[in-house]
C-alpha cells in the first residue's frame, strides 16, 4: 500500500487534476461571496443597497448551481440591464464568464458519440482542457491540417431541460426581483424560444455561414469558417479567431483611433443586419466579440445561436419609432405606438397621455444616436442616464402597477440587442458616425 | 446496432461462449429465461453435462454477462489516448460514460434485466450483479488508491475502507437512473454521472469535515 502522499507529486501532477482543482476553488470563493454579502445583509441598518447586493449573491448562488440553461437566463437578465437594479446586473456579470466545465470524459464521450472516434483521432490536436465556457456548452482548442479550430461542445441534455428550468427560476426570479408574473411571461417566452434555437447547432452553423457570407462587404469584421463535417446535434466546429475580449483588450491600453474604428466595425455591422439582412446578431455581450489592434482594429464575430429575424412590418416600426420626425409630431407617435401594441384603444385618456410622454421620453433618448451625424459614446452620462431612465421606470407606480405586458415581444428583443450594443459601444469609449446610411 | 456484448475472438465458439449467446437471444426474443437447461442445450444440439459443465445454472450465465459488461467498459475506458492523463475523478466518470455505451448497444437485455432486479429495495445490490460488483469495487479500489497519492483524495483511517462500498451505492444509482431514463439517447443519465461524480469527489476529497476533524482531535488532546 502506497497510501501516504509523495511529497514531491503532492502537486496534482497532470493538467486534468489541476482543473479539478481549481474548479473546486472556483467554488469556495462562491461560498465566500454568499456569506460575506449575508453577514452584511443581517447587519444593523441594511439600506437597499446591501440587500439587493445579499439577495443578488444568493441567487446567483442558486443559479450556478442549477447550470446550465439557467445560465443563460442569468446572462440574460445581466444584459437586460434595464430591468434590474445595479447590484444584480453586477452579480449576473459574473456569469458571463464563468461556468463549470463539462469533464473530459464526458467530451470524449461526445465525440464518440457524433463520429464513433474520440476527439484526438478526429483531429491532429485537440485540448482536452476547455479554454472557455459558452454557457450551454464549452470552448475546445483544435487543430488538423495546419488550421487552428474551435471546437464547441454542449452539455448533454440542455434542449431537454430547458422549458423546466424556466419554469424553476421563473418564481425565483419574480419573487427575488419583485416583478409581476405578466410582465415577464412575454419576454420569458422570447427567452425560451431563443434558448432552444440557441441549442441547435446545426441553424447556427447556417446562419453564421449566411450572415458572414452577406456580411463580407463590411470593413474591420472578421468572422469564423464552420466546417459542417466536423460538427453534429452538440459539435460546432470553427476557425479560431484571433484577439481579445473586451476586459482584456482595454487593459492593453488601445488608443482612441483604434477603439472608434472598433466601434465603427460594430455599429455598421448592427446597422446592416438590421436594415439590409433583417436579421440580428442578437447576442451582443462582451463574450461573443474578439478585439485586435490588427489594420487598426478588427471586430471578430462569435456565436451565431442567438440570431432574431425582424419582420419586415416590426422594422417598419422601429425605423418609424427612431426617426426625428416622429419625436415632434404627438399625433404621429400615438399612432405608431398604437400600432406598435403600447396603447390600446380602450386605455383612459390620461393614462393614454402617459404612456405616450414616458414612451417620447424613453425614444428621445434611446434614438439620440441616430439623431446625429456622430455620436461619442465615450461620454458616460449618456449610458448612465439610459440606465436611469430604466430605474425611473421601474419605479413609476403606473408602471409598476401594470398588469398586462405591453407592446411587441420584437421589440424586448431588438431593445436587448441596442442596449447591449449601446454598452459594448461606451465600455469602448468609441466616437462613432451614427449617420444613417440612407 | 447489435445487440450482443462482443465476445473475445479467440473464445467465439467455444460451447461455453455458444450457450451464453443462445441464452441471451432467448431472453431477447421472449423477454425471459428459458424454462429449462434442457430446453436450452436442446435447441443448440449440446448435451445437457456441457451446460453444467460451464455453468451451474441461468442465473450464473446472468451475473457472468453483466461482469463482462464491467470488464468490456474497463478495457475499453483504459484505451482512450488521454487516459494516462486523466485523475481518478475523470477515470471514474470515463468509465461510467463507456459503461452506459455498452448497455446502449445491448439496452433490451440491460433493461429488461434492470427493471426486473432493480425494482424492489433501492440500495440493495441484486444477485446478478455480485460478480460485477466485486470486479467493480476492486477497480475504485485502484482508482482510490491513485487518488490518495495524487491527494484528489484524502486520507482517513477510520472510514475510509467503506469508500469502495459507497462508490458501489453510486454505481448503483448511476444503473437505476438509466433504467428509469426516458429522454432522448439518455442524455439525463450522462448529467446525472457527471454530477453524482463531481459529488462524490468533493466527499472524498479534502474538505470542511477534515479540517473539522482535525480541529476537534486538537481540543480533545489538551
Amino acid at each position: 500500500m502506497d497510501d501516504t502522499p509523495k511529497s514531491l507529486t503532492s502537486l496534482p501532477t497532470t493538467k486534468v487534476a489541476r482543473a479539478a482543482r481549481f474548479a473546486k476553488t472556483g467554488l469556495n470563493v462562491g461560498a465566500n461571496y454568499v456569506k460575506h454579502y449575508a453577514k452584511r445583509a443581517v447587519g444593523a441598518d441594511s439600506p437597499t443597497e446591501d440587500l439587493h447586493a445579499a439577495n443578488a449573491a444568493e441567487l446567483y448562488g442558486t443559479l450556478s448551481e442549477m447550470k446550465g440553461s439557467v445560465l443563460k437566463v442569468a446572462q440574460m437578465l445581466a444584459m437586460e440591464k434595464n430591468l434590474l437594479p445595479t447590484a444584480y446586473a453586477d452579480q449576473f456579470a459574473q456569469a458571463q464568464y464563468q461556468t463549470p466545465p463539462l469533464s473530459g470524459p464526458l467530451v470524449v464521450k461526445t465525440f464518440r458519440e457524433a463520429f464513433g472516434k474520440s476527439p484526438f483521432e478526429v483531429f491532429d490536436e485537440f485540448d482536452i482542457e476547455a479554454r472557455q465556457a459558452a454557457s450551454i456548452g464549452q470552448v475546445h482548442a483544435a487543430r488538423k491540417d495546419g488550421r487552428a479550430l474551435a471546437v464547441k461542445v454542449q452539455y448533454p441534455g440542455v434542449a431537454d431541460s430547458i422549458r423546466s428550468d424556466i419554469r424553476l427560476v421563473k418564481p425565483i426570479a419574480l419573487r427575488v426581483l419583485g416583478l409581476d408574473e405578466a410582465t415577464v411571461r412575454p419576454y420569458m417566452q422570447e427567452v425560451e424560444t431563443r434558448l432552444l434555437e440557441e441549442t441547435d447547432y446545426a441553424l447556427e452553423l447556417r446562419r453564421g455561414q449566411h450572415i458572414a457570407a452577406t456580411s463580407a462587404g463590411l470593413a474591420h469584421l472578421q468572422f469564423a469558417q464552420y466546417y459542417p463535417e466536423l460538427s453534429a446535434a452538440r459539435i460546432l466546429t470553427m476557425d479560431w479567431l484571433p484577439g481579445q475580449h473586451l476586459k482584456e483588450f482595454l487593459a492593453t491600453n488601445p488608443g482612441q483611433q483604434v477603439r472608434n474604428q472598433l466601434g465603427q466595425a460594430l455599429w455598421d455591422f448592427y446597422m446592416f443586419q438590421l436594415n439590409e439582412l433583417r436579421q440580428v446578431h442578437a447576442d451582443p455581450h462582451p463574450g461573443n466579440f474578439l478585439l485586435t489592434a490588427t489594420d487598426g482594429g478588427t471586430v471578430g464575430v462569435l456565436d451565431f445561436g442567438c440570431v432574431k429575424e425582424v419582420p419586415a412590418d416590426v422594422h417598419h416600426l422601429f425605423t418609424a419609432l427612431l426617426a426625428p420626425e416622429t419625436l415632434i409630431d404627438p399625433a404621429r407617435l400615438t399612432q405608431l405606438l398604437t400600432q406598435a401594441g403600447v396603447l390600446r384603444p380602450d386605455d383612459p385618456v390620461a393614462r393614454r397621455a402617459f404612456y405616450v410622454d414616458t414612451m417620447r421620453a424613453s425614444l428621445e433618448l434611446v434614438g439620440r444616436p441616430f439623431r446625429q451625424p456622430s455620436f461619442d459614446f465615450g461620454d458616460p452620462a449618456y449610458i448612465q442616464s439610459l440606465y436611469a431612465l430604466g430605474d425611473d421606470l421601474m419605479q413609476q407606480p403606473e408602471l409598476r402597477q401594470q398588469r398586462e405586458p405591453r407592446g411587441s415581444e420584437h421589440f424586448i428583443y431588438l431593445n436587448r440587442t441596442y442596449v447591449g450594443l449601446y454598452a459594448l459601444l461606451t465600455e469602448l469609449r468609441a466616437s462613432i458616425r451614427t449617420n444613417p446610411a440612407e | 446496432m447489435k445487440q450482443q456484448p462482443t465476445p473475445a475472438p479467440e473464445a467465439a465458439f467455444s460451447p461455453k461462449e455458444r450457450i451464453k449467446q443462445a441464452y441471451l437471444d432467448y431472453v431477447l426474443r421472449k423477454g425471459k429465461p428459458p424454462i429449462s437447461v434442457f430446453k436450452l442445450t436442446q435447441k443448440l444440439g449440446l448435451p445437457e453435462q456441457e451446460f453444467y459443465a460451464s455453468y451451474a445454472n441461468f442465473d450464473a450465465i446472468d451475473r457472468e454477462i453483466w461482469a463482462d459488461f464491467g470488464r468490456e467498459a474497463r478495457a475499453t475506458a483504459a484505451r482512450e489516448p488521454v487516459w494516462e492523463q486523466y485523475g481518478a475523478r475523470e477515470k471514474l466518470l470515463g468509465y461510467y460514460y463507456t459503461l452506459i455505451e455498452i448497455l446502449k448497444h445491448n439496452r433490451s437485455y440491460a433493461l429488461q434485466s434492470l427493471r426486473r432486479s432493480l425494482s424492489k429495495m433501492p440500495g440493495i445490490t441484486p444477485r446478478v450483479l455480485d460478480d460485477f460488483r466485486q470486479d467493480f469495487e476492486a477497480f475504485v479500489e485502484d482508482l482510490l488508491r491513485e487518488g490518495r497519492r495524487t491527494e484528489e483524495v484524502a486520507s482517513r483511517q477510520l472510514v475510509q475502507h467503506g469508500y469502495p462500498r459507497f462508490f458501489w451505492q453510486q454505481q448503483l444509482f448511476v444503473l437505476g437512473f438509466f433504467a428509469k431514463d426516458d429522454t432522448v439517447n439518455f442524455e439525463r443519465t450522462d448529467a446525472a454521472i457527471e454530477k453524482a461524480v463531481t459529488l462524490s469527489f468533493d466527499l472524498v476529497g479534502r474538505n470542511t469535515l477534515d479540517s473539522a476533524a482535525d480541529f476537534v482531535r486538537f481540543l480533545v488532546r489538551r
